[in-house]
């Protein structure tokens, strides 16, 4: 992008900020809404079956939940507003506190699965499609096809159960905080991570090997290689670039897909992240939670929707805003 | 497990006979909580952190009067203490639940529904803000239970409900009037959601669901509590029981996958067996005694069983023969056969679980209509349905939870209806939410059956006086039998143990008779800790706490 694109950039993500104005408020009525149309209700479930009616209907009153929606709904919409999400029903912990406290392991776990998404999806998919059905297409597309059918909680089982009853060693180990130990920190995310990013490493590189392929039959790589340019220039300049849109495309997607895979891994080796604290606060019903961690899922997804279209740009100078 | 080296369990009624009224200041400290041989043999060594699995986190919060739940009441038993508590320890038989002083020094009953208790002197809180370790007097009695009992929310209200008023009468002395004469008082105030809680926390924090108002006068202090990964307690320098506890502190790791809690455990880095209440599924108990040799384990009933509802007002459940018949169609042995934490052990429950060992009466003692129940036969159930005007079954609808309580009790639904297949019954399996069964089912709202668990309580008079008593919101079968209802108000006004258990026996007579329950059992599990582990007996019951303060680790 030239120093002319930039104004361009700017007023293109200023259109999509307003843009995403009425999509974040159209995601606070549904986050809002969904989760009080599920059957079962919050003062029922933690009064489990040792209630009187009386009692419901009194903490019913206590926690709010006896004025009508639309002003629940209110009350929540103009918190927000002040960047105040609420307590838990259940703790009386604040929202943003809790999720403060929980995203960073998210984001930590969801970062690296992606990254080893990319780390290992992208280049054994060149590898691939370069060495088209050769000894390391064959293993490279086992991989993937084994990577893909295996579930992530099957691995990790296998990971942590295994080596316990055999040699009496797990690699699970207790939470360690990112300010008492950085290095322990990342560590612990190392396994979990590589299973979370298995199963989107194989998809990520079965498209990257099917996207190259394409573009390496397309004439002007012909040209190239008649020009007599090195493999890895033909291959990684003039062919990868074109190729990767679409996989960009995907990686984009693939956050949705290791937000889901995190809840299972997060309870599998005890991370507490956000995944967690979702599946535990819908099963309660606490429904300021629920809506807070939506929102925030909203929000990233916008983002990173955002930044991948940026990304286009950078990769195809075509592409205009 | 052999129990021929235990000592007779003390029973509440034992303490009760100690002095006409009641002197049990000389069972206190921690000398008494050592099976005799056990302490002959070891000299306990202090220090150490035991280290366990929990399979939940305290979600609820931590204020007892805002939630029934185990996850929190867990936890608690660590931190704080009760009037009484039913007594921990080698020398109690796991299934018994003897009662013994905690905070109480003594108490006399002057009549039916008075009690006076007399308070340890000298109890201090932890020294920690805003309590700071003042000496616990009879007002913070008054405090907790005024507060037990009006306070909205507290789905434990029924537990001391016949309570009319608490006065301290001085420093350290409190006197409870009921509204009628209740023989169960004492194993009520046993109950782990009676913990006694400081003013200044509730004055503080407005509630103490926050884990910095958590400040009592139990053996340990909660230290620390990291959401979803665990939570640490240390030694209170104060307790009030010479000596005790023997660990420095307790590291309770939260983990709610099962694989990962066992493989945790194998891998030495933690204490005790992986699952509720330190069991280990027999599935896994080959595997935990090859890496562990010297592994102890004790066997016992759980609690928690089956538990089906139909509606009684309604046909076909209108007719005695048709539940008869759902019971005999019903095949406990496979059911159990499957599970994971049975495999083939397990015990048949009649109303009173039999995990309640004192007060569920054996099968065998059933009448005649009781006792073949119990007595797995397809041809019978046809035979039964037949003579009901079912000659060719019937089909209904059965409500159950679809995730809550695990893939063990799915298989066991899933069988439970093959069974009933078989003799003609064609329940159509509805799957509900957990949320929405809590919700609806369990309260009543279903149309024709349910098949879900129970096993939340302790005392045994809940499992018959909740669900048959007209007037309480669990008798969701609409039971109005007058007959039923005077036993169950009788054994409730008799304090004679054996003539209460009479009663209590013939009300269980009475409900298998009119087939008011659908027959179920409970699992015989393992609970199982390492052979350093010292002085450790497991029993039913959120009282974890109590069950470790004289524990000691030999390593």
């Amino acid at each position: 992008m030239g120093g002319a694109a930039v104004p361009r950039v700017r007023n293109y993500v200023l259109r999509r900020l307003i843009v995403a104005i009425p999509s974040l408020l159209i995601a606070s009525v549904i986050v809002f809404v969904l989760p009080r149309l599920i059957p079962g209700d919050v003062v029922q479930l933690m009064l489990e079956e040792k209630a009187y009616g009386k009692d419901l209907e009194d903490l019913r009153a206590k926690l709010g939940l006896d004025r009508p929606i639309p002003v629940q709904y209110a009350v929540w919409i103009g918190k927000i507003a002040r960047g105040d999400l609420g307590e838990s029903l259940w703790t009386r912990r604040p929202v943003i506190g809790e999720l403060a406290r929980r995203l960073p392991v998210t984001l930590t776990l969801g970062g690296m699965a992606i990254a080893v998404a990319i780390l290992v999806g992208i280049p054994i998919g060149i590898v691939s499609a370069v060495r088209q059905d050769g000894v390391l297409d064959f293993f490279g597309r086992s991989a993937a096809i084994l990577g893909l059918s295996i579930p992530g909680f099957v691995q990790a089982i296998v990971v942590i159960l295994l080596p316990a009853i055999w040699w009496g060693w797990t690699p699970l180990q207790r939470f360690v905080e990112l300010s008492q130990d950085p290095a322990g920190y990342l560590l612990q995310f190392i396994l979990p991570a590589i299973i979370l990013g298995v199963a989107s490493a194989a998809g990520i590189m079965r498209l990257t090997r099917g996207m190259l392929l394409e573009v390496l039959r397309q004439d002007y790589v012909r040209t190239a290689w008649a020009k007599g340019l090195r493999e890895r220039v033909v291959v990684l300049k003039h062919s990868l670039k074109n190729a990767i849109i679409p996989v960009v495309t995907v990686l984009g997607l693939q956050v949705a897909q290791v937000a889901g895979g995190a809840v299972i891994i997060e309870t599998i080796f005890g991370l507490p992240g956000m995944g967690q604290f979702l599946v535990d606060s819908i099963i309660q019903r606490d429904y300021p939670v629920i809506q807070g961690i939506n929102l925030l899922v909203v929000v990233i997804i916008v983002a990173t929707n955002l930044v991948v279209d940026l990304t286009y740009a950078a990769i195809d100078p075509r592409i205009r805003y | 497990m052999d129990h021929r080296s235990l000592p007779p369990s003390i029973t509440r009624r034992d303490v009760l006979k100690a002095s006409g009224a009641v002197v049990a200041a000389g069972l206190v400290g921690g000398a008494s909580l050592l099976a005799p041989e056990t302490a002959r043999a070891q000299t306990p060594k202090r220090g150490g952190t035991l280290r366990l699995t929990v399979i939940s986190d305290p979600v609820t919060g931590f204020d007892p009067h805002q939630t029934i739940s185990f996850v929190t009441m867990v936890p608690l038993s660590f931190v704080y203490s009760r009037l009484v508590k039913v007594k921990a320890g080698p020398s109690v038989k796991p299934g018994t639940y003897p009662i013994e002083p905690d905070l109480a020094e003594s108490w006399t009953q002057p009549d039916d529904k008075t009690y006076v208790f007399k308070l340890k002197k000298g109890v201090r809180w932890h020294p920690k803000p805003p309590v700071n370790g003042r000496e616990l007097t009879a007002d913070d009695v008054k405090y907790t239970y005024d507060r037990f009992l009006t306070i909205a929310g507290n789905g434990n209200k029924p537990v001391l409900e016949s309570i009319d008023r608490i006065d301290a009468l001085d420093k350290h002395t409190v006197k409870f009037t009921l509204k009628e004469p209740n023989a169960w008082f004492l194993d009520m105030l046993a109950s782990t959601s009676t913990w006694i809680i400081a003013k200044e926390c509730v004055e503080k924090f407005g509630d103490l669901k926050k884990a910095e108002s958590v400040v009592g006068t139990g053996p340990w202090m909660l230290e620390r509590w990291e959401p979803n990964v665990r939570l640490l307690y240390v030694r209170n320098p104060n307790y009030f029981v010479p000596g005790l506890p023997y660990a420095d502190s307790v590291d309770m790791i939260i983990d709610k996958d099962p694989s990962s809690r066992l493989a945790t455990w194998l891998a030495g880095k933690t204490d005790f067996g992986p699952e509720y209440q330190q069991v280990v599924r027999r599935l896994d108990l080959a595997v935990a005694k090859q890496r562990k040799p010297g592994l102890q384990t004790a066997e016992y009933p759980w609690f928690t069983s089956g538990a089906t509802g139909f509606k009684i007002d309604k046909p076909p459940f209108n007719d005695v023969r048709v539940r008869r018949a759902l019971s005999r169609a019903t095949s406990l042995a496979e059911i159990f056969e499957s599970n994971a934490f049975s495999r083939g052990h397990w015990v048949p429950n009649p109303a009173v679980p039999a995990a309640s060992a004192e007060w569920s009466i054996p099968i065998d003692q059933l009448g005649p209509e009781g006792r073949k129940l119990y007595e797995y036969s397809t041809a019978d159930a046809k035979r039964l349905l037949a003579e009901a005007g079912y000659p060719n079954g019937f089909k209904t609808q059965v409500e159950t939870p679809s995730t809550a309580y695990g893939p063990d009790f799915l298989d066991s639904v899933q069988v439970t209806i093959k069974n009933w297949k078989d003799a003609g019954i064609d329940a159509e399996l509805k799957m509900k939410e957990y949320g929405a069964f809590i919700s609806t089912t369990i309260y009543g709202k279903f149309d024709h059956m349910y098949l879900g668990l129970r096993g939340a309580w302790t005392d045994p008079e809940a499992y018959f006086y909740r669900p048959y008593m007209p007037g309480q919101p669990l008798n969701v079968l609409n039971v109005n039998d007058p007959k039923l209802t005077d036993m169950i108000t009788l054994q409730r006004r008799t304090f004679d143990v054996p003539k209460r258990k009479q009663i209590v026996y013939d009300i269980q007579r009475y409900l298998a008779e009119q087939g008011l329950f659908g027959v179920n059992g409970s699992v015989k599990v393992v609970s199982a800790w390492d052979p350093y582990i010292k002085n450790f007996m497991p029993n039913n019951g959120f009282d974890f706490g109590g069950r470790l303060m004289a524990v000691w680790i030999d390593k």
